[in-house]
């Protein structure tokens, strides 16, 4: 059972692993990507495996911050410093999406600096939901496709990408079941070792993904992992990457079992609808998935999936977690401290450098959380302060026009 | 300190009522503040504190009597504008908040009120520059991210501290950064009203444009129906036909200021842009944006400079404190360093058709997307570095100021890019690290010592 724990362990923690060398073997190229918005399924129909950026393994910032600056967010500088070091030197193309402020520039300073892959896609996704959005998704997705076809010279054919969506489709119902056995009292899997799970099955080419998926879930049947002692927690936040940052909050007397993050739950919510349009299904799954706070029409209905994820999973309490400098999750951790004072729910708000170290404070902080939340005496006062010590919260607004 | 509800309006009003009444004798008026300048120009003290904010913003006496009578048109267009948008809001009408990066126009044509809400920010110093800190304090308080960028972090201080009108619906955008992205949707959560989103493609090509088209059809929708009304294309064409006028002077000012030696301040510019964001809507911000026109044009004509002896010419890149105006006239004065160009202040626009509604629609649209800041930042880098490469080329600089804003993560991510560029060319350059609305973290006193010490380093000054 531990060794495809270990194997899942060994993959998160690496730039490479085994799966994509063979891939590189057998002649399959790969393209690398940031972002959940970005559309594996037409990288994979190109005939490339679709490979989600990465900080893990980093060497530090030092040579990236000749670019960026500390205020810049430290999971963009690691992965620019792993570029600049040649970690990506597999990639045949790198794909950047409009995310966010930082991420944004890495598009600039990775063609400033030259790095290799020559083919440098900008992805351009909409801050909206709606119809006029979906329309513009969809031209993109058309653009996007046919800048691959150009530049490598491969036809995409609606059948190709009809194959990928089945594939992809089948992946995210793997991942959909994993998260569904943790809804159980006596909980199969760690929230560590999915996070390990999903940065594997992003590193490496679907099938095998498909494949480890169902050996993770046939190895979960029959396990447990939680203590009937531990809290249930649910984490929302951005990159999260760091498999022993959760580690640390489960050895504090937790479990996770939900989430809203870019390698969980956004992963892989929402099918895409199989049928005549691929491209059209394609810009509606990726528009409508659960969103993160870089739409900024969706916040309610981020809030409803917490708040249907803290009841299917009887969560205990709520971790929001964000890299310091990062604009958006603070709005959203704004939004969520408000929503815990007014509707009663225990909520500590956590902020960190990505491999930034600081585990002694994380680990103080979470574990005072915890014994206030057993002891039933937290409050929203006390939670952890990112926006000053003498955070009150804004009481004027947040009781009377809570959006619930 | 405490700040009664509505009390940074209330204030300003006043003191806009009181300079609206001196500007009546502008000769007097400006005499009477040049005389008084070595009590205010050095520092603030306690006694010159609560009015040395405004006095420097109508440059402490060194405007010319024309200069002078345009502001008068300036500010009684932001009283005019900002006192009708509260007095609704209070009132409980419908009144809209608009984000600082958007145009309002558009009101125009459905007889509401708007509220330019960064505005506040200005108001703010008015109060006393004291305030925006204790305002930034507040919303970080309050859980506000403390590395947003403090023009937003202001607005949310002045919501909290009940300083503003409460809105009927608020209008916002995905541009120029993501402090916007993030803090309009914490606004939405707690005014709880409807939100309208424009959403700023990353190009500027057709597609692009297009996209923003439809985003403008959108907008109106969603006005008639909150609003429950039908667009009035005839006040809208009006409207529009004063945009034009407007952007016509301001554009018209912006290359002129090519000219060596320099015939205008960039400080008028940087003025009439908040003109634009508070009170475009006002007949008067136009009058305005003309009288100003007129002086350069004057100067332009009769081969004068702004100063009488220029012997730096500046282009200043990203945005400068609204903490202190007087800034660029400062180093007018100081250094005869001028300003040729800026981030904010040019104005780089076609005009609007307003022929037709859809061409009406068409060209709100691109005029939005070509707003200073807007143009330059919902890109790539090159959006930003063309536009400097272009300013170098065309106005003949010595040097270039860069302020780098602690809140600007996206100008922060490409330092590299615009240092390199300065060694490539071999211009003296001078990188300020400010936030514009927040003077603890680099105060008057430090931007000037540094900006001296840049000048003199560099055989400037």
């Amino acid at each position: 059972m531990m060794e495809i724990f270990n194997e899942v362990q060994e993959i998160a923690r690496n730039t490479s692993n085994v799966y994509l060398e063979e891939a590189l073997k057998s002649g399959r190229r790969i393209i690398g990507y940031f972002c959940s918005y970005v559309p594996e399924e037409v990288i994979h129909a190109a005939g490339f495996v679709p490979y989600r950026m990465r900080a893990v393994d980093s060497k530090g910032t030092t040579q990236a911050d000749a670019y960026f600056s500390p205020l810049n967010c430290t999971f963009v500088r690691n992965c620019f410093d792993k570029a600049l070091r040649g970690d990506f030197c597999f990639l045949d193309g790198i794909v950047i999406l409009n995310g966010c402020d930082h991420n944004r520039r890495i598009y600039d300073n990775w063609r400033y600096a030259d790095i290799k892959p020559d083919f440098r896609y900008m992805f351009v996704a909409p801050h909206v939901i709606g119809d006029t959005a979906r329309k513009r998704f969809r031209q993109e997705m058309v653009q996007f496709k046919e800048a691959l076809e150009k530049e490598f010279a491969v036809n995409i054919t609606d059948e190709a990408l009809n194959n990928s969506i089945k594939l992809f489709n089948k992946k995210r119902r793997l991942l959909a079941q994993l998260y569904e056995a943790r809804k159980a009292k006596n909980v199969p899997i760690k929230g560590s070792e999915v996070l390990s799970v999903v940065l594997a099955v992003t590193a490496m080419p679907v099938e095998d993904a498909i494949r480890l998926l169902e050996e993770v879930l046939q190895q979960i049947a029959g396990r447990v992992v939680s203590s009937s002692t531990d809290l249930r927690i649910f984490v929302t936040g951005g990159c999260l990457e760091e498999v022993e940052h959760l580690e640390l909050i489960e050895s504090s007397g937790a479990i996770v079992v939900a989430d809203n993050l870019c390698l969980g739950a956004r992963h892989f919510d929402l099918e895409v609808v199989e049928g005549e349009d691929p491209l059209g299904a394609l810009a509606d799954r990726y528009l409508n998935h659960l969103s993160c706070p870089r739409i900024m029409n969706d916040f309610r209905r981020r809030l409803a999936f917490m708040y249907d994820a803290m009841k299917d999973y009887s969560v205990d309490g709520v971790i929001a977690e964000k890299l310091k400098f990062c604009d958006l999750w603070g709005g959203e951790m704004f939004i969520a401290r408000n929503e815990s004072k007014g509707l009663g729910f225990p909520l500590l708000a956590l902020e960190r450098e990505m491999y930034g170290g600081s585990s002694g404070q994380t680990k103080t902080r979470v574990q005072a959380f915890f014994e206030q939340v057993r002891n039933n005496r937290w409050k929203p006062e006390d939670m952890a302060r990112t926006a000053g010590d003498n955070y009150q919260g804004s009481d004027t607004f947040s009781v009377k026009n809570r959006s619930k | 300190m405490k700040l009664k509800p509505y009390e940074i309006l209330d204030v300003s009003f006043a003191r806009f009522d009181l300079l609206l009444f001196a500007l009546k004798f502008p000769r007097l008026t400006n005499f009477t503040i040049r005389l008084l300048r070595p009590l205010y120009v050095e520092k603030e003290t306690w006694y010159n504190q609560t009015l040395r904010y405004g006095l420097l913003a109508l440059n402490a006496g060194l405007s010319t009597v024309d200069e002078l009578k345009a502001f008068k048109h300036g500010i009684q267009a932001l009283r005019e504008e900002c006192y009708e948008g509260t007095m609704a809001g209070r009132r409980g009408e419908s009144l809209a908040w608009v984000e600082w990066i958007l145009t309002a126009e558009i009101f125009e044509a459905f007889d509401v009120p708007s509220w330019p809400a960064e505005a506040i920010n200005i108001f703010g110093n008015i109060r006393g520059v004291e305030y925006p800190p204790y305002l930034v304090e507040v919303a970080e308080n309050a859980g506000i991210p403390i590395e947003n960028c403090s023009a937003q972090k202001l607005l949310v201080g002045c919501m909290l501290t009940e300083q503003m009108a409460p809105p009927s619906m608020i209008v916002s955008a995905s541009h120029p950064c993501d402090t916007g992205v993030s803090v309009y949707q914490s606004v939405e959560y707690l005014t709880n009203v409807p939100m309208f989103v424009f959403d700023c493609p990353y190009w500027k090509d057709d597609d692009s444009y297009q996209y923003y088209v439809e985003n403008m059809w959108d907008f109106i929708a969603f006005l008639e129906k909150n609003l429950e009304k039908k667009i009035d294309w005839d006040k809208l064409r009006e409207a529009l036909d004063r945009v034009n006028k407007f952007n016509y002077y301001l554009q018209e000012m912006t290359e002129m200021h090519r000219a060596i030696p320099c015939p205008g301040s960039t400080s008028s510019l940087i003025l009439s842009w908040v003109f634009r964001e508070g009170a475009m809507r006002s007949p008067h911000a136009v009058e305005a944006a003309k009288e100003l026109y007129q002086t350069v044009k004057k100067r332009f004509d009769n081969g004068q400079g702004v100063v009488k002896k220029e012997k730096i010419r500046v282009i200043w890149w990203d945005p400068t404190m609204a903490f202190f105006l007087y800034l660029f006239k400062w180093m007018e004065d100081e250094f005869g360093a001028v300003v040729v160009t800026d981030f904010v202040g040019r104005v780089s626009q076609v005009p609007i058709d307003t022929s037709t509604p859809e061409s009406m629609v068409e060209g709100m649209a691109k005029t939005q997307m070509h707003l200073a800041m807007g143009r330059q930042c919902h890109g790539p880098i090159e959006f930003v570095t063309g536009e400097l490469a272009k300013c170098v080329e065309e106005y003949q600089p010595d040097c270039i100021i860069f302020s780098r804003h602690n809140g600007c993560k996206h100008g922060w991510s490409a330092l590299r890019i615009a240092q390199d560029y300065v060694k490539k060319i071999n211009m003296p350059a001078l990188f300020l690290s400010i936030d514009i609305m927040d003077k603890r973290h680099t105060s008057e006193q430090e931007i000037k010592r540094q900006i001296g010490e840049f000048f003199r380093r560099n055989g400037l000054a």
